[in-house]
């Protein structure tokens, strides 16, 4: 057959074609796995050297010219109105809700924690004395009690956690060393609110106890959690403090991550951003959950996690977590 | 506290580095400066000393740590003077744990004017007012040692006699402060023969002020019990810088050091002391062991570096490190608190972290917060989002719909009142202020810890509870998103009933209990959903319809349940018949299934509900319902004769009621 008959009767049919349907066909009839005209070209092979050239050329040629007429084919009036797209269009989004932004940060601190051994556990928010102060070597009449302005119940001797700490004793109770805990959770403290400052606001606590954890296995592992948090090296820094649960204390600062330590307003202008109160867990604190401090040591630290939400998201008012706003919400 | 920086200057030769280089130093080796800041020719530096270090609320405190860290050499302020004469002055201890040393001393011959120069800047910079050189120089004895001091007009207390006691109930005082307080018996108070005179540690009172006529003074170096003054102080709502100090476990041994220092730079007479002293300051000394301290810190440090540090913080080192602990260091208790001392001098900054060398075990999953993540996955992708509130509720939300509430001893306002006995108030207090910024139909949903009273104890319970804003298919609405939830926790057994009056419920009034359902599974209640109440949304001035659920999470997690096993497929085909039947508005749907389930048996494999009507069309009273049956058998292909046969077997069992009628 001559191969420019063909074409002829081919471009012929796109052109009558009356729907995708057809065009389907009629792609399928000619260049379809068994189509005339990859019949042609598969016949060239017998053809002498010269005329496969020629007719190779022109069958190629044909090929390309059919497939471009049905790629541009235009059916006019006919063409079914759900067959057109326009790309540039938007899209339809599924509905889903949204998590709240503490609660995104939360689920990764557990998940780093966990990949480092850390087992996360959860407490009451209403305690008691004991759990809250007196095992924590925080004495009633202690000055140190200043340090955390308490919410108290009617009831005697109760109170809402001032920290996640009385969940370290109360695992501690129930729990035999060796032991890693992370205890994430509300906490209250009885006190004015503003951008950085909430009667309600979220901590996250560590502890570990072993036969011979150290400062300097605390500092590896805060360096470790920091780095993954926020997916690069970071500074860190140990200083001194005081907390009557831990001896020695300290205070960890990472370098500011936005000025890099030369001083912003983020920082203001100090260079390092305070993260964490950490230390040796005191031996009294052992003692109080019948744990022999020649025995065991290891090191606890508390951390803000509203502090580290914010961070995360660069959010300057902590008032926003709670303010159940959802222009805020939707966000994360 | 606030401290000068020439002040701190003068102990030392050698010239102090510049102020924020000592400010960073001392934030890196024992304090946080909160700021500095310059005052005339002086800085003043803000210094965070911490509550266990009751030395350092004094400039010569913070001067021994600069000379520790810089090893500077400290200049002791001299108190060398020659005694005048006998002391006319008598004092009587009512009660030696309330005052376990009081000193005394009488100086005769003053000249009351104002303070020189640079003990005015200095009091200054410290935020003290000058008013006088001998009350200017207590206080600033004061500032330098750390040891709170007053100064008496001797002429003024009758009998010549100083009196430590407990107040009597009713005892009134005009302080320096020309505020009068009324006392009682936890206060301690300074006496004469007469009256109170002072507010023992906290406040000196005005009839015994240094005036301009003042002759004599008798000086006070006490040392009172910190927990009475912490009391008193809180009582009387109080808190001076010597309150502050004495709140604290002070050195006793300061005492005689400060009224010496104080009577050295008071010019005039000095008379002999007056000491009354009921318990020596023993001689403390703790067992110091490096490996220890080595093993804590997780660093490697010579004998002769750990003697340097523990020696220019005041420690006396001997050969077999047992470590001697000047009075002053009344913080030092055990050995972990040298650890302290040495690691911090040592620089935190020179530890570099090491991994333990540790079994590698896997952490623990927390099933709770497993599942309790699943229920917020499983919301959020039905389109909640997810809110956090307070936990406390206003006095006026709780008191109409609380029930038995939890009550804060110290609420913060009459807005924050009660612990939150439920999540829904709060959830539903968030949509008035959202439906300012959106039109939209809002889905919320909180997991929070709840509060109750039960039976004289306190109960706190984790819930989870969702709200949405919805016209009138709410309900179903909300019912889909829990099935879909519990499916999630593997539970497909759940029933729902109405509601069943309890004493714990019929206070449930933001609830409207016709259109409310209790949540069942395994036959034990685990939640509710329905309707909220008109009275409920009038009270939180909601102008919409809400629909809301609440599920008790511990419960729901007890039943949850992470294997699911596969099915089989059958091989054969289904075949899918629909049947609508018109029955009584009243009737529900349930009751419409048991009898379709109960006719065939296992080869109706399905029954979906997909319509529901009532309305334009249909006989007044009646309703229309739509399922789809689907049939199939596990061993075979059903034929159309069978299939037809259990259709009109149903039609039939559906018909019984002449009210029922299937529509062919």
């Amino acid at each position: 057959m001559d191969i420019k008959e063909l074409k002829k009767r081919a471009e012929n049919d796109i052109k009558t074609a009356s729907s995708l349907e057809v065009l389907d066909e009629i792609s399928k009839k000619y260049l379809g796995k068994k189509g005339e005209i990859t019949q042609v070209l598969r016949s060239l092979k017998d053809l002498p050297i010269e005329e496969r050239k020629e007719q190779g050329l022109l069958a190629n040629q044909i090929k390309k010219e059919l497939e471009q007429a049905i790629k541009s084919k235009d059916f006019g009036a006919h063409e079914d109105v759900k067959d057109r797209i326009d790309i540039t269009a938007p899209g339809k989004k599924p509905l889903h809700g949204h998590l709240h932004p503490i609660t995104l940060v939360r689920r990764e601190v557990e998940e780093i924690f966990a990949k480092l051994g850390f087992e996360t556990v959860e407490g009451p928010e209403i305690e008691d004395e004991w759990h809250n102060f007196d095992a924590l070597n925080i004495p009633k009449d202690h000055p140190a009690r200043d340090m955390w302005d308490t919410f108290w119940l009617k009831e005697k001797e109760l109170l809402l956690r001032t920290h996640t700490s009385p969940v370290q004793i109360r695992y501690m109770e129930n729990n035999s060393p060796p032991l890693r805990i992370i205890v994430p959770g509300r906490c209250f403290r009885y006190e004015a609110t503003d951008a950085s400052h909430e009667m309600n606001f979220y901590h996250v606590e560590g502890l570990m106890i072993d036969r011979d954890i150290s400062a300097s296995n605390f500092k590896a592992i805060m360096e470790k959690f920091f780095e993954e948090f926020f997916k690069k090296q970071v500074k860190l820094r140990i200083r001194p403090s005081y907390f009557p649960f831990t001896e020695p204390s300290f205070e960890v600062d990472i370098e500011c991550l936005i000025c890099k330590g030369k001083g912003c307003p983020v920082c203001s202008q100090r260079g390092w951003i305070e993260m964490a109160g950490a230390g040796m867990v005191h031996p009294n604190v052992l003692k109080a959950v019948k744990l022999n401090p020649k025995n065991w040591q290891g090191f606890a630290f508390g951390m803000g996690l509203d502090r580290l939400t914010m961070m995360r998201y660069k959010i300057k008012d902590i008032r926003l977590f709670f303010s159940s706003d959802l222009r805020f919400l939707k966000q994360f | 506290m606030k401290f000068s920086y020439n002040w701190l200057q003068s102990f030392f030769d050698k010239k102090l580095p510049k102020v924020e280089d000592l400010a960073e130093l001392l934030c890196l080796r024992v304090f946080e400066v909160e700021t500095t800041q310059k005052k005339g020719k002086d800085f003043v530096l803000d210094i965070d000393v911490t509550p266990n270090r009751p030395d350092c609320f004094a400039h010569l405190g913070i001067a021994r740590e600069i000379s520790a860290i810089l090893g500077f050499k400290l200049k002791e302020p001299e108190n060398k003077f020659k005694e005048k004469g006998e002391t006319k002055a008598q004092v009587e201890i009512e009660d030696k744990n309330d005052c376990p040393r009081y000193v005394a001393r009488i100086i005769e011959n003053i000249k009351v004017r104002a303070s020189e120069r640079y003990i005015q800047e200095r009091l200054m910079a410290c935020g003290v007012q000058p008013i006088n050189n001998v009350v200017d120089m207590a206080n600033y004895i004061m500032l330098e040692t750390g040891q709170p001091l007053h100064a008496f007009d001797f002429d003024k207390i009758k009998g010549e006699k100083i009196i430590v006691r407990r107040a009597k109930k009713g005892e009134k005082i005009t302080g320096l402060d020309d505020n009068k307080y009324e006392l009682d018996k936890d206060i301690l108070v300074i006496a004469d023969e007469s009256c109170a005179i002072a507010i023992a540690g906290i406040k000196g009172g005005k009839s015994t002020a240094i005036d301009k006529g003042t002759k004599t003074i008798l000086l006070e170096a006490a040392n009172f019990n910190s927990v009475l003054i912490r009391r008193a102080s809180k009582k009387l709502n109080l808190r001076t810088d010597a309150s502050m100090r004495f709140e604290h476990d002070l050195d006793k041994e300061l005492t005689i050091k400060a009224i010496d220092r104080l009577a050295f730079s008071i010019q005039g007479d000095v008379m002999k002391m007056v000491d009354k002293s009921f318990e020596k300051t023993k001689e403390r000394k703790i067992k110091f062991d490096l490996i220890k301290a080595e093993k804590l810190l997780g660093i490697n440090i010579a004998k002769t570096q750990a003697r340097k540090i523990l020696e220019s913080l005041g420690f006396e080192v001997s050969s077999k490190f047992e470590i001697g602990i000047p009075s002053i260091r009344q913080d030092i208790q055990i050995q972990e608190d040298l650890i302290e001392e040495i690691g911090r001098i040592y620089g935190y900054e020179n530890i570099t972290g090491k991994f333990p060398n540790l079994a590698l075990i896997p952490a623990k999953r927390n099933e709770n917060i497993f599942w309790q993540e699943k229920a917020r996955d499983s919301l959020k992708q039905a389109n909640f989002t997810e809110l956090y509130n307070y936990s406390f509720i206003s006095k006026n939300i709780g008191d109409d719909f609380g029930g038995p509430l939890v009550e804060l001893e110290n609420p913060y306002s009459e807005g924050l009142y009660y612990l939150r006995p439920n999540l829904l108030l709060n959830l539903l207090g968030s949509i008035p202020e959202n439906r300012k910024h959106s039109a939209q139909d809002f889905r919320f949903f909180e997991i929070g810890s709840t509060f109750r009273r039960d039976r004289g104890t306190i109960k706190e319970t984790n819930m989870l509870a969702g709200i949405i804003t919805a016209e009138t298919d709410g309900f179903y609405i909300l019912k889909g998103v829990i099935e879909s939830l519990l499916n999630s926790f593997g539970i497909s057994e759940i029933f729902y009933d109405n509601f069943e009056a309890n004493p714990e419920k019929s206070k449930m009034l933001y609830w409207d209990l016709r259109r409310a359902a209790e949540v069942k599974v395994d036959n034990k209640e685990i939640g509710f959903l329905g309707a909220v109440s008109q009275i409920a949304l009038r009270h939180l001035q909601i102008k919409e319809n809400v629909f809301a659920f609440e599920i008790d999470l511990a419960q729901l997690i007890r039943s949850a349940q992470e294997e699911n096993e596969y099915q089989p497929i059958s091989k054969y085909p289904a075949a899918i018949r629909d049947i609508a039947v018109l029955v009584p508005r009243n009737v529900r749907v349930i009751d419409v299934l048991n009898i379709i389930n109960s006719t065939v048996g296992k080869l109706l494999k399905d029954v979906d509900l997909f319509d529901m009507y009532e309305g334009e069309g249909l006989p007044q009273g009646k309703k229309s319902l739509a399922f789809h049956l689907i049939f199939q058998a596990e061993d075979r292909t059903l034929s159309s004769e069978e299939i037809d046969n259990f259709q009109k077997k149903i039609i039939n069992s559906l018909e019984k009621d002449p009210e029922w009628d299937v529509r062919k």
